[in-house]
Protein backbone atom coordinates (compact mmCIF):
# COMPACT_ATOMS: atom_id res chain seq x y z
CA UNK A 1 0.00 0.00 0.00
CA UNK A 2 1.43 3.40 -0.83
CA UNK A 3 1.73 5.54 1.21
CA UNK A 4 2.65 3.99 4.03
CA UNK A 5 -0.15 3.98 5.98
CA UNK A 6 1.98 3.94 9.60
CA UNK A 7 3.59 7.26 8.25
CA UNK A 8 1.55 10.12 10.18
CA UNK A 9 0.41 12.22 7.05
CA UNK A 10 1.67 15.83 7.07
CA UNK A 11 -1.02 18.65 8.16
CA UNK A 12 -4.72 17.64 8.70
CA UNK A 13 -5.27 15.18 5.83
CA UNK A 14 -7.03 12.11 6.92
CA UNK A 15 -4.41 10.03 8.53
CA UNK A 16 -5.74 6.06 6.87
CA UNK A 17 -6.19 3.93 9.75
CA UNK A 18 -4.78 0.08 9.08
CA UNK A 19 -6.43 -2.03 12.39
CA UNK A 20 -4.34 -5.02 12.05
CA UNK A 21 -5.44 -8.48 13.77
CA UNK A 22 -2.56 -11.07 14.92
CA UNK A 23 -4.22 -14.42 12.52
CA UNK A 24 -1.52 -17.27 13.94
CA UNK A 25 -3.98 -19.12 15.66
CA UNK A 26 -7.32 -17.94 17.96
CA UNK A 27 -10.11 -16.07 17.56
CA UNK A 28 -9.01 -13.78 15.15
CA UNK A 29 -11.90 -13.71 12.49
CA UNK A 30 -14.03 -12.66 15.53
CA UNK A 31 -12.57 -9.59 16.55
CA UNK A 32 -12.26 -8.48 12.67
CA UNK A 33 -16.10 -8.99 12.79
CA UNK A 34 -16.79 -6.51 15.88
CA UNK A 35 -14.05 -4.19 14.62
CA UNK A 36 -16.70 -3.83 11.39
CA UNK A 37 -19.38 -3.08 13.49
CA UNK A 38 -17.84 -0.57 15.43
CA UNK A 39 -16.30 0.94 12.87
CA UNK A 40 -20.24 2.87 11.68
CA UNK A 41 -19.76 3.97 15.33
CA UNK A 42 -16.41 5.41 14.65
CA UNK A 43 -16.54 6.59 11.29
CA UNK A 44 -19.52 8.79 13.01
CA UNK A 45 -17.34 10.90 15.33
CA UNK A 46 -14.35 10.64 12.15
CA UNK A 47 -16.05 11.49 9.02
CA UNK A 48 -13.18 11.31 6.38
CA UNK A 49 -11.07 8.81 8.32
CA UNK A 50 -10.47 6.08 6.34
CA UNK A 51 -10.80 2.56 8.37
CA UNK A 52 -9.44 -0.91 7.18
CA UNK A 53 -8.79 -4.40 9.21
CA UNK A 54 -6.44 -7.17 7.86
CA UNK A 55 -5.50 -10.29 9.05
CA UNK A 56 -1.43 -10.15 10.28
CA UNK A 57 0.37 -13.44 9.34
CA UNK A 58 3.62 -11.73 7.96
CA UNK A 59 6.40 -8.77 9.34
CA UNK A 60 5.08 -6.95 5.91
CA UNK A 61 1.48 -7.19 7.20
CA UNK A 62 1.99 -5.82 10.76
CA UNK A 63 4.57 -2.86 9.26
CA UNK A 64 1.41 -1.58 7.37
CA UNK A 65 -0.92 -1.78 10.46
CA UNK A 66 -1.89 1.49 12.60
CA UNK A 67 -2.59 -0.66 15.28
CA UNK A 68 -2.71 -4.55 16.73
CA UNK A 69 -4.82 -6.05 18.18
CA UNK A 70 -3.55 -9.74 19.62
CA UNK A 71 -7.10 -11.85 19.58
CA UNK A 72 -7.73 -14.50 22.43
CA UNK A 73 -6.38 -18.57 21.34
CA UNK A 74 -3.76 -20.27 23.21
CA UNK A 75 -0.92 -18.26 24.23
CA UNK A 76 1.88 -20.90 23.64
CA UNK A 77 1.17 -21.77 20.60
CA UNK A 78 0.29 -17.92 19.04
CA UNK A 79 4.21 -16.97 20.47
CA UNK A 80 5.84 -20.27 19.47
CA UNK A 81 4.10 -19.68 15.22
CA UNK A 82 5.33 -16.12 16.08
CA UNK A 83 8.94 -16.71 16.60
CA UNK A 84 9.12 -19.39 13.51
CA UNK A 85 7.54 -17.17 10.74
CA UNK A 86 10.03 -14.42 11.99
CA UNK A 87 7.35 -12.09 13.77
CA UNK A 88 8.17 -11.88 17.31
CA UNK A 89 11.29 -9.16 16.35
CA UNK A 90 9.01 -7.13 14.57
CA UNK A 91 5.98 -7.78 17.35
CA UNK A 92 8.52 -6.17 20.31
CA UNK A 93 9.63 -3.70 17.73
CA UNK A 94 6.00 -2.30 16.83
CA UNK A 95 4.61 -2.44 20.77
CA UNK A 96 8.08 -1.29 22.23
CA UNK A 97 9.80 0.37 20.09
CA UNK A 98 7.65 2.28 17.74
CA UNK A 99 5.13 2.05 20.21
CA UNK A 100 2.05 1.81 18.01
CA UNK A 101 -1.18 0.86 19.74
CA UNK A 102 -2.02 -2.68 20.69
CA UNK A 103 -4.79 -4.38 22.36
CA UNK A 104 -4.59 -7.83 23.62
CA UNK A 105 -6.91 -10.10 25.06
CA UNK A 106 -6.43 -12.91 27.40
CA UNK A 107 -3.84 -14.86 25.37
CA UNK A 108 -2.73 -11.42 24.27
CA UNK A 109 -2.81 -10.02 27.29
CA UNK A 110 -0.49 -12.46 28.36
CA UNK A 111 1.84 -12.30 25.44
CA UNK A 112 1.96 -8.24 26.19
CA UNK A 113 3.15 -8.83 30.33
CA UNK A 114 6.34 -8.21 31.23
CA UNK A 115 6.13 -11.34 32.84
CA UNK A 116 3.68 -14.26 32.96
CA UNK A 117 3.71 -17.34 35.22
CA UNK A 118 2.70 -21.24 35.14
CA UNK A 119 3.85 -20.85 31.57
CA UNK A 120 4.86 -24.36 30.60
CA UNK A 121 7.36 -26.29 31.29
CA UNK A 122 10.41 -24.78 28.70
CA UNK A 123 8.51 -21.24 29.14
CA UNK A 124 7.42 -19.04 26.78
CA UNK A 125 8.49 -16.06 24.71
CA UNK A 126 6.92 -12.74 25.77
CA UNK A 127 6.45 -9.59 23.67
CA UNK A 128 5.89 -7.56 26.96
CA UNK A 129 5.22 -3.54 26.89
CA UNK A 130 2.85 -3.79 30.07
CA UNK A 131 4.66 -3.35 33.42
CA UNK A 132 2.54 -6.14 34.66
CA UNK A 133 2.86 -10.21 36.02
CA UNK A 134 -0.05 -11.86 34.83
CA UNK A 135 -0.91 -15.71 36.05
CA UNK A 136 -2.23 -18.36 33.62
CA UNK A 137 -5.10 -19.96 33.85
CA UNK A 138 -5.74 -17.86 37.01
CA UNK A 139 -9.51 -19.36 37.48
CA UNK A 140 -9.16 -22.92 36.93
CA UNK A 141 -9.44 -25.22 34.19
CA UNK A 142 -12.43 -25.34 31.49
CA UNK A 143 -15.08 -26.20 34.26
CA UNK A 144 -14.30 -22.94 35.88
CA UNK A 145 -14.43 -20.48 33.23
CA UNK A 146 -17.92 -18.14 33.44
CA UNK A 147 -19.55 -14.96 32.34
CA UNK A 148 -19.41 -11.22 34.43
CA UNK A 149 -20.90 -8.15 33.88
CA UNK A 150 -18.21 -5.67 33.81
CA UNK A 151 -18.63 -1.71 34.78
CA UNK A 152 -15.75 -0.42 32.88
CA UNK A 153 -15.53 3.82 33.52
CA UNK A 154 -13.84 3.88 30.22
CA UNK A 155 -16.86 3.12 28.31
CA UNK A 156 -19.78 5.42 27.95
CA UNK A 157 -23.21 4.31 28.77
CA UNK A 158 -24.55 2.12 31.75
CA UNK A 159 -24.40 -1.05 30.67
CA UNK A 160 -22.32 -3.14 32.33
CA UNK A 161 -20.01 -4.85 29.68
CA UNK A 162 -21.04 -8.35 29.68
CA UNK A 163 -17.73 -10.51 29.38
CA UNK A 164 -16.62 -13.83 28.73
CA UNK A 165 -13.79 -15.65 30.80
CA UNK A 166 -12.18 -18.67 29.35
CA UNK A 167 -9.51 -20.21 31.35
CA UNK A 168 -8.42 -16.58 32.01
CA UNK A 169 -5.68 -15.06 33.20
CA UNK A 170 -5.01 -11.83 35.59
CA UNK A 171 -2.96 -9.60 36.44
CA UNK A 172 -1.60 -10.71 39.78
CA UNK A 173 0.69 -8.19 40.21
CA UNK A 174 1.94 -4.52 38.83
CA UNK A 175 5.33 -3.80 38.06
CA UNK A 176 7.71 -0.98 38.83
CA UNK A 177 7.80 1.37 35.58
CA UNK A 178 10.34 -0.50 33.16
CA UNK A 179 9.40 -3.94 34.51
CA UNK A 180 11.22 -3.18 38.06
CA UNK A 181 10.71 -5.74 40.31
CA UNK A 182 10.32 -8.41 37.60
CA UNK A 183 11.66 -11.85 39.24
CA UNK A 184 12.23 -14.64 37.03
CA UNK A 185 11.66 -18.04 38.74
CA UNK A 186 10.14 -21.21 38.33
CA UNK A 187 7.63 -21.28 35.90
CA UNK A 188 7.47 -17.46 35.48
CA UNK A 189 8.94 -15.83 32.12
CA UNK A 190 10.00 -12.77 31.41
CA UNK A 191 9.99 -10.40 28.41
CA UNK A 192 13.23 -9.50 27.08
CA UNK A 193 14.29 -5.62 27.90
CA UNK A 194 13.74 -2.52 25.09
CA UNK A 195 13.08 1.01 25.21
CA UNK A 196 12.14 1.59 28.66
CA UNK A 197 8.08 2.89 29.30
CA UNK A 198 7.10 6.20 30.96
CA UNK A 199 3.70 5.66 30.85
CA UNK A 200 2.40 4.04 34.33
CA UNK A 201 0.29 1.10 34.54
CA UNK A 202 -3.21 2.11 35.03
CA UNK A 203 -5.97 -0.16 35.91
CA UNK A 204 -9.11 -0.02 33.38
CA UNK A 205 -10.98 -3.18 35.08
CA UNK A 206 -12.13 -5.15 37.94
CA UNK A 207 -13.93 -8.44 38.99
CA UNK A 208 -15.63 -7.10 41.30
CA UNK A 209 -18.09 -10.33 41.50
CA UNK A 210 -15.43 -12.89 41.55
CA UNK A 211 -16.55 -14.85 44.13
CA UNK A 212 -20.05 -14.74 42.64
CA UNK A 213 -19.28 -15.87 39.72
CA UNK A 214 -17.18 -18.75 40.38
CA UNK A 215 -18.78 -21.80 42.42
CA UNK A 216 -19.21 -19.54 45.47
CA UNK A 217 -22.73 -17.80 44.85
CA UNK A 218 -22.92 -16.35 48.19
CA UNK A 219 -19.57 -13.48 48.65
CA UNK A 220 -18.21 -11.40 46.23
CA UNK A 221 -14.78 -9.79 46.55
CA UNK A 222 -17.02 -6.54 47.60
CA UNK A 223 -18.38 -8.49 50.83
CA UNK A 224 -14.73 -9.62 51.52
CA UNK A 225 -14.13 -5.79 50.98
CA UNK A 226 -11.52 -6.90 48.59
CA UNK A 227 -10.92 -4.73 45.32
CA UNK A 228 -11.30 -7.43 43.18
CA UNK A 229 -8.85 -9.02 40.32
CA UNK A 230 -7.45 -6.89 38.10
CA UNK A 231 -8.70 -7.79 34.63
CA UNK A 232 -7.94 -4.96 32.42
CA UNK A 233 -4.98 -2.45 31.98
CA UNK A 234 -3.67 0.07 29.91
CA UNK A 235 0.18 1.77 30.09
CA UNK A 236 0.95 4.12 27.55
CA UNK A 237 0.04 2.60 24.11
CA UNK A 238 -0.35 -0.91 25.26
CA UNK A 239 -3.98 -2.14 26.56
CA UNK A 240 -4.70 -5.44 27.90
CA UNK A 241 -8.00 -7.43 28.74
CA UNK A 242 -8.05 -10.71 30.57
CA UNK A 243 -11.83 -11.71 29.18
CA UNK A 244 -13.20 -11.71 25.35
CA UNK A 245 -14.83 -8.71 23.81
CA UNK A 246 -14.88 -10.82 21.10
CA UNK A 247 -17.28 -13.43 22.34
CA UNK A 248 -19.90 -11.15 22.74
CA UNK A 249 -21.89 -8.98 19.89
CA UNK A 250 -21.28 -5.54 22.49
CA UNK A 251 -18.99 -3.15 20.41
CA UNK A 252 -18.31 -1.04 22.62
CA UNK A 253 -14.59 -1.47 23.62
CA UNK A 254 -13.64 -1.68 19.81
CA UNK A 255 -14.77 1.60 19.02
CA UNK A 256 -13.00 3.84 22.19
CA UNK A 257 -10.25 1.34 21.45
CA UNK A 258 -10.20 2.37 17.48
CA UNK A 259 -10.91 6.00 18.79
CA UNK A 260 -7.61 5.56 21.09
CA UNK A 261 -5.87 4.43 18.13
CA UNK A 262 -6.80 7.61 15.99
CA UNK A 263 -6.36 10.05 19.04
CA UNK A 264 -2.04 8.65 19.15
CA UNK A 265 -2.21 8.53 14.76
CA UNK A 266 -3.25 12.29 15.02
CA UNK A 267 -0.91 13.17 17.35
CA UNK A 268 2.13 11.39 16.08
CA UNK B 1 -34.43 -21.91 20.81
CA UNK B 2 -32.42 -18.58 21.99
CA UNK B 3 -29.07 -16.97 20.93
CA UNK B 4 -26.96 -16.17 23.48
CA UNK B 5 -25.46 -12.74 22.97
CA UNK B 6 -25.10 -12.31 18.84
CA UNK B 7 -21.57 -13.15 18.49
CA UNK B 8 -20.02 -12.89 15.24
CA UNK B 9 -19.71 -16.20 13.98
CA UNK B 10 -20.66 -18.71 16.52
CA UNK B 11 -22.65 -18.80 20.15
CA UNK B 12 -26.11 -20.84 19.96
CA UNK B 13 -28.06 -21.36 22.88
CA UNK B 14 -29.53 -25.04 22.45
CA UNK B 15 -32.43 -25.33 24.04
CA UNK B 16 -32.14 -27.03 27.17
CA UNK B 17 -34.96 -26.83 29.59
CA UNK B 18 -33.42 -25.34 32.58
CA UNK B 19 -30.43 -27.55 32.31
CA UNK B 20 -28.52 -27.85 35.86
CA UNK B 21 -25.58 -26.92 33.40
CA UNK B 22 -23.29 -23.77 35.43
CA UNK B 23 -20.97 -23.26 32.36
CA UNK B 24 -23.34 -21.53 29.66
CA UNK B 25 -22.99 -22.72 26.37
CA UNK B 26 -21.16 -19.15 25.83
CA UNK B 27 -18.44 -20.69 27.83
CA UNK B 28 -18.16 -24.17 26.39
CA UNK B 29 -18.48 -22.60 22.65
CA UNK B 30 -16.02 -20.05 23.58
CA UNK B 31 -13.11 -22.52 24.67
CA UNK B 32 -13.59 -23.76 21.59
CA UNK B 33 -13.38 -20.29 19.38
CA UNK B 34 -9.85 -19.89 21.17
CA UNK B 35 -8.42 -23.28 19.32
CA UNK B 36 -9.61 -22.23 15.88
CA UNK B 37 -6.31 -21.56 13.74
CA UNK B 38 -4.89 -24.69 15.84
CA UNK B 39 -4.32 -28.12 15.68
CA UNK B 40 -5.34 -30.33 18.74
CA UNK B 41 -2.89 -33.52 18.38
CA UNK B 42 -3.38 -37.38 19.92
CA UNK B 43 -1.09 -37.88 22.46
CA UNK B 44 -0.90 -41.08 24.79
CA UNK B 45 1.95 -39.91 27.64
CA UNK B 46 3.03 -36.88 29.03
CA UNK B 47 6.23 -37.30 27.15
CA UNK B 48 4.35 -36.44 23.13
CA UNK B 49 2.00 -34.43 25.31
CA UNK B 50 5.38 -31.87 25.77
CA UNK B 51 6.41 -32.32 22.31
CA UNK B 52 2.80 -31.21 20.68
CA UNK B 53 2.94 -28.46 23.22
CA UNK B 54 6.22 -27.30 22.20
CA UNK B 55 5.55 -28.10 17.89
CA UNK B 56 2.51 -25.12 19.04
CA UNK B 57 -0.51 -27.60 19.65
CA UNK B 58 -3.50 -25.31 20.65
CA UNK B 59 -4.77 -28.87 22.90
CA UNK B 60 -3.75 -32.33 23.19
CA UNK B 61 -6.48 -35.71 22.52
CA UNK B 62 -5.32 -37.50 25.59
CA UNK B 63 -5.87 -41.12 25.03
CA UNK B 64 -4.50 -44.66 25.38
CA UNK B 65 -4.26 -45.72 22.18
CA UNK B 66 -4.28 -43.78 18.84
CA UNK B 67 -6.65 -44.77 16.72
CA UNK B 68 -4.35 -46.50 14.70
CA UNK B 69 -3.76 -48.97 17.26
CA UNK B 70 -7.44 -49.49 17.96
CA UNK B 71 -8.16 -50.34 14.76
CA UNK B 72 -4.83 -52.90 14.54
CA UNK B 73 -5.24 -54.13 18.09
CA UNK B 74 -9.37 -54.30 17.77
CA UNK B 75 -11.51 -55.22 20.91
CA UNK B 76 -13.31 -52.93 22.56
CA UNK B 77 -12.03 -49.40 22.95
CA UNK B 78 -12.76 -47.34 26.03
CA UNK B 79 -12.55 -44.18 28.04
CA UNK B 80 -8.13 -43.76 29.03
CA UNK B 81 -7.37 -44.53 32.76
CA UNK B 82 -8.12 -41.56 34.69
CA UNK B 83 -4.62 -41.75 36.06
CA UNK B 84 -2.55 -41.05 32.53
CA UNK B 85 -5.19 -38.07 31.55
CA UNK B 86 -4.42 -36.43 34.57
CA UNK B 87 -0.30 -36.90 34.05
CA UNK B 88 -0.69 -35.28 30.67
CA UNK B 89 -2.90 -32.53 32.39
CA UNK B 90 -0.11 -31.44 34.52
CA UNK B 91 2.79 -32.06 32.19
CA UNK B 92 0.83 -29.14 29.94
CA UNK B 93 -0.56 -26.06 30.28
CA UNK B 94 -2.52 -26.30 26.87
CA UNK B 95 -6.11 -27.63 27.25
CA UNK B 96 -6.14 -31.32 27.42
CA UNK B 97 -9.02 -33.02 25.64
CA UNK B 98 -10.34 -36.80 26.20
CA UNK B 99 -12.75 -39.77 24.86
CA UNK B 100 -15.82 -41.15 25.82
CA UNK B 101 -17.82 -44.04 24.43
CA UNK B 102 -20.92 -42.62 22.90
CA UNK B 103 -23.55 -42.70 24.98
CA UNK B 104 -21.48 -43.62 27.86
CA UNK B 105 -22.79 -40.70 30.32
CA UNK B 106 -20.48 -42.11 33.54
CA UNK B 107 -17.43 -42.14 31.41
CA UNK B 108 -18.58 -38.44 30.72
CA UNK B 109 -19.34 -38.10 34.16
CA UNK B 110 -15.29 -39.12 35.51
CA UNK B 111 -13.60 -37.19 32.89
CA UNK B 112 -15.59 -34.00 34.22
CA UNK B 113 -14.76 -34.95 37.40
CA UNK B 114 -11.04 -35.15 36.95
CA UNK B 115 -11.55 -31.57 35.16
CA UNK B 116 -10.78 -32.34 31.63
CA UNK B 117 -11.33 -29.22 29.61
CA UNK B 118 -13.16 -30.43 26.74
CA UNK B 119 -15.04 -34.32 25.97
CA UNK B 120 -14.82 -35.88 22.85
CA UNK B 121 -17.50 -38.19 22.82
CA UNK B 122 -16.31 -40.53 20.08
CA UNK B 123 -17.00 -43.16 17.53
CA UNK B 124 -13.43 -44.36 17.89
CA UNK B 125 -14.20 -46.14 20.80
CA UNK B 126 -16.78 -48.61 21.16
CA UNK B 127 -20.19 -46.91 21.51
CA UNK B 128 -21.66 -47.85 24.64
CA UNK B 129 -25.72 -46.96 23.73
CA UNK B 130 -27.44 -48.56 20.87
CA UNK B 131 -30.13 -45.81 20.69
CA UNK B 132 -28.90 -42.15 22.47
CA UNK B 133 -25.84 -40.11 22.31
CA UNK B 134 -25.17 -38.30 25.71
CA UNK B 135 -27.45 -35.34 26.95
CA UNK B 136 -24.40 -33.03 26.76
CA UNK B 137 -26.88 -29.84 27.97
CA UNK B 138 -26.73 -31.71 31.39
CA UNK B 139 -22.34 -31.24 31.98
CA UNK B 140 -20.32 -28.42 32.86
CA UNK B 141 -17.45 -29.64 30.88
CA UNK B 142 -18.24 -29.06 26.86
CA UNK B 143 -18.01 -31.40 24.39
CA UNK B 144 -17.18 -31.84 21.07
CA UNK B 145 -18.41 -34.87 18.81
CA UNK B 146 -18.08 -36.36 15.11
CA UNK B 147 -20.29 -35.92 12.26
CA UNK B 148 -20.71 -37.05 8.29
CA UNK B 149 -22.97 -34.80 7.25
CA UNK B 150 -25.13 -31.29 8.63
CA UNK B 151 -28.27 -33.75 10.02
CA UNK B 152 -25.76 -35.29 12.19
CA UNK B 153 -23.98 -32.31 13.32
CA UNK B 154 -27.19 -30.21 14.00
CA UNK B 155 -28.11 -33.48 16.37
CA UNK B 156 -25.25 -33.37 18.42
CA UNK B 157 -25.46 -29.53 18.65
CA UNK B 158 -28.80 -29.76 19.99
CA UNK B 159 -27.48 -32.50 22.55
CA UNK B 160 -25.41 -29.28 23.38
CA UNK B 161 -22.16 -30.54 21.69
CA UNK B 162 -20.21 -27.64 21.43
CA UNK B 163 -17.89 -27.85 19.03
CA UNK B 164 -18.16 -30.18 15.68
CA UNK B 165 -15.43 -32.11 14.12
CA UNK B 166 -15.56 -34.33 11.17
CA UNK B 167 -15.67 -38.06 11.62
CA UNK B 168 -13.13 -38.54 8.50
CA UNK B 169 -11.76 -42.33 8.81
CA UNK B 170 -9.38 -42.07 12.20
CA UNK B 171 -6.56 -44.33 12.03
CA UNK B 172 -6.18 -44.39 8.19
CA UNK B 173 -4.17 -41.45 7.41
CA UNK B 174 -6.62 -41.20 4.30
CA UNK B 175 -8.46 -37.86 4.03
CA UNK B 176 -10.44 -38.86 1.30
CA UNK B 177 -13.24 -39.38 4.29
CA UNK B 178 -12.93 -36.08 6.20
CA UNK B 179 -12.95 -34.26 2.32
CA UNK B 180 -16.49 -36.04 1.75
CA UNK B 181 -17.76 -35.43 5.02
CA UNK B 182 -16.95 -31.72 4.83
CA UNK B 183 -17.89 -31.08 1.18
CA UNK B 184 -21.23 -32.99 2.55
CA UNK B 185 -22.13 -30.67 5.38
CA UNK B 186 -21.18 -27.40 2.74
CA UNK B 187 -23.21 -28.37 0.30
CA UNK B 188 -26.10 -29.14 2.82
CA UNK B 189 -25.25 -25.54 4.44
CA UNK B 190 -25.41 -24.09 0.82
CA UNK B 191 -28.87 -25.66 -0.14
CA UNK B 192 -30.02 -24.99 3.01
CA UNK B 193 -29.28 -21.27 2.38
CA UNK B 194 -30.84 -20.96 -0.55
CA UNK B 195 -33.99 -22.40 1.07
CA UNK B 196 -37.35 -20.92 1.40
CA UNK B 197 -38.97 -21.28 5.07
CA UNK B 198 -41.23 -24.19 3.60
CA UNK B 199 -37.90 -25.85 2.10
CA UNK B 200 -36.14 -25.80 5.08
CA UNK B 201 -38.83 -27.05 7.31
CA UNK B 202 -38.67 -30.32 5.14
CA UNK B 203 -35.07 -30.46 4.77
CA UNK B 204 -35.14 -30.71 8.85
CA UNK B 205 -37.48 -33.32 8.26
CA UNK B 206 -34.82 -35.20 6.23
CA UNK B 207 -31.94 -34.56 7.53
CA UNK B 208 -33.59 -35.28 10.77
CA UNK B 209 -32.63 -32.53 12.28
CA UNK B 210 -34.27 -28.99 14.79
CA UNK B 211 -35.92 -26.50 12.55
CA UNK B 212 -34.79 -23.74 14.43
CA UNK B 213 -31.41 -24.78 14.33
CA UNK B 214 -31.07 -25.33 10.45
CA UNK B 215 -32.40 -21.89 10.48
CA UNK B 216 -30.25 -20.37 12.01
CA UNK B 217 -27.15 -22.04 9.75
CA UNK B 218 -28.79 -21.19 6.97
CA UNK B 219 -28.69 -17.33 8.19
CA UNK B 220 -25.22 -17.72 9.03
CA UNK B 221 -23.86 -19.83 6.03
CA UNK B 222 -21.75 -21.85 8.31
CA UNK B 223 -22.66 -24.35 11.41
CA UNK B 224 -23.40 -22.43 14.49
CA UNK B 225 -20.48 -23.73 16.65
CA UNK B 226 -16.94 -24.29 15.51
CA UNK B 227 -16.17 -26.92 13.36
CA UNK B 228 -12.74 -28.89 12.79
CA UNK B 229 -11.67 -31.27 10.54
CA UNK B 230 -10.71 -34.92 11.44
CA UNK B 231 -10.02 -38.79 10.58
CA UNK B 232 -7.17 -39.19 8.66
CA UNK B 233 -5.52 -36.28 8.36
CA UNK B 234 -1.21 -37.18 8.22
CA UNK B 235 0.66 -34.29 6.29
CA UNK B 236 0.51 -30.03 6.46
CA UNK B 237 -0.80 -30.34 3.19
CA UNK B 238 -4.12 -32.55 4.40
CA UNK B 239 -4.33 -29.59 6.86
CA UNK B 240 -4.27 -26.74 4.17
CA UNK B 241 -6.63 -28.68 2.40
CA UNK B 242 -9.23 -29.30 5.26
CA UNK B 243 -8.26 -25.24 6.06
CA UNK B 244 -9.65 -24.10 2.32
CA UNK B 245 -11.93 -26.26 2.09
CA UNK B 246 -13.56 -23.66 5.69
CA UNK B 247 -12.63 -26.18 8.72
CA UNK B 248 -12.09 -23.65 12.05
CA UNK B 249 -8.60 -26.04 12.82
CA UNK B 250 -7.61 -29.76 12.79
CA UNK B 251 -7.26 -32.90 15.05
CA UNK B 252 -4.52 -34.66 13.99
CA UNK B 253 -4.31 -38.50 15.44
CA UNK B 254 -2.33 -41.25 14.94
CA UNK B 255 -0.62 -38.90 11.63
CA UNK B 256 2.27 -37.38 13.88
CA UNK B 257 2.96 -39.81 16.94
CA UNK B 258 2.98 -42.90 14.25
CA UNK B 259 5.01 -41.15 12.20
CA UNK B 260 8.93 -41.22 10.99
CA UNK B 261 10.33 -37.63 13.05
CA UNK B 262 6.59 -36.87 15.16
CA UNK B 263 8.17 -33.46 16.03
CA UNK B 264 9.39 -31.63 13.04
CA UNK B 265 5.89 -33.44 11.58
CA UNK B 266 4.22 -31.38 14.11
CA UNK B 267 5.60 -28.57 13.89
CA UNK B 268 4.80 -28.59 10.13
CA UNK B 269 1.12 -29.19 10.14
CA UNK B 270 0.98 -26.01 12.63
CA UNK B 271 2.68 -23.75 10.50
CA UNK B 272 0.45 -25.49 7.71
CA UNK B 273 -2.64 -24.79 9.44
CA UNK B 274 -1.72 -21.08 9.98
CA UNK B 275 -0.54 -20.20 6.86
CA UNK B 276 -2.73 -22.83 5.18
CA UNK B 277 -3.24 -19.90 2.33
CA UNK B 278 0.34 -19.49 1.19
CA UNK B 279 1.72 -22.34 -0.82
CA UNK B 280 5.19 -21.22 -0.61
CA UNK B 281 4.71 -21.90 2.95
CA UNK B 282 3.15 -24.36 2.71
CA UNK B 283 5.85 -26.35 0.21
CA UNK B 284 8.76 -25.05 2.55
CA UNK B 285 7.46 -26.81 5.51
CA UNK B 286 6.59 -29.99 3.88
CA UNK B 287 9.76 -30.89 2.84
CA UNK B 288 11.99 -33.27 4.48
CA UNK B 289 9.31 -34.26 6.72
CA UNK B 290 10.46 -37.84 6.97
CA UNK B 291 7.98 -40.86 6.84
CA UNK B 292 4.45 -40.66 7.21
CA UNK B 293 2.21 -43.25 8.76
CA UNK B 294 1.35 -46.10 7.15
CA UNK B 295 -1.98 -45.58 4.96
CA UNK B 296 -5.11 -47.94 4.67
CA UNK B 297 -6.59 -47.03 1.83
CA UNK B 298 -10.31 -46.21 2.75
CA UNK B 299 -11.87 -47.45 -0.89
CA UNK B 300 -10.11 -50.46 0.22
CA UNK B 301 -12.29 -50.56 3.57
CA UNK B 302 -15.04 -52.70 4.13
CA UNK B 303 -18.42 -50.94 5.45
CA UNK B 304 -17.68 -53.11 8.32
CA UNK B 305 -14.39 -51.75 9.41
CA UNK B 306 -15.46 -48.20 8.90
CA UNK B 307 -15.32 -46.18 12.15
CA UNK B 308 -17.18 -43.43 10.97
CA UNK B 309 -20.56 -45.80 10.58
CA UNK B 310 -20.76 -45.29 14.51
CA UNK B 311 -23.24 -43.02 15.40
CA UNK B 312 -26.11 -41.55 14.15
Amino acid sequence: MQPDAATPANGPAQTPITIGVLALQGAFIEHITLLQRAAATVTSKHPGTPLSFIEVRTPSELASCTGLILPGGESTAISLIAERCGLLEPLREFVKVQRRPVWGTCAGLILLAESANKSKATGQELIGGLDVRVQRNYFGRQVESFEAGLRLKFLEGQEPFHSVFIRAPVVEKVLGVGGEGVEEGEGTVVAPARRAQKAEVEIMGRLPGRAKALRDQTTTAEDLGEDGDIVAVRQGNVFGAAFHPELTGDERIHAWWMEEVIKAAKAA
Amino acid sequence: MSTNGTNGTTTTMPSSSAAPSQSSFAVKAGLAQMLKGGVIMDVVNAEQARIAEEAGACAVMALERVPADIRAQGGVARMSDPAMIQEIMRAVTIPVMAKARIGHIVECQILQSIGVDYIDESEVLTPADPVNHVDKNAFNTPFVCGCRNLGEALRRISEGAAMIRTKGEAGTGDVVEAVRHMQTVNAEIARASSASDNDLRMMARQLECDYALLKETARKGRLPVVNFAAGGIATPADAALMMQMGCDGVFVGSGIFKSGDAAKRAKAIVQATTHYKDPKVLAEVSIGLGEAMVGINCDKMGDEQKLAKRGW
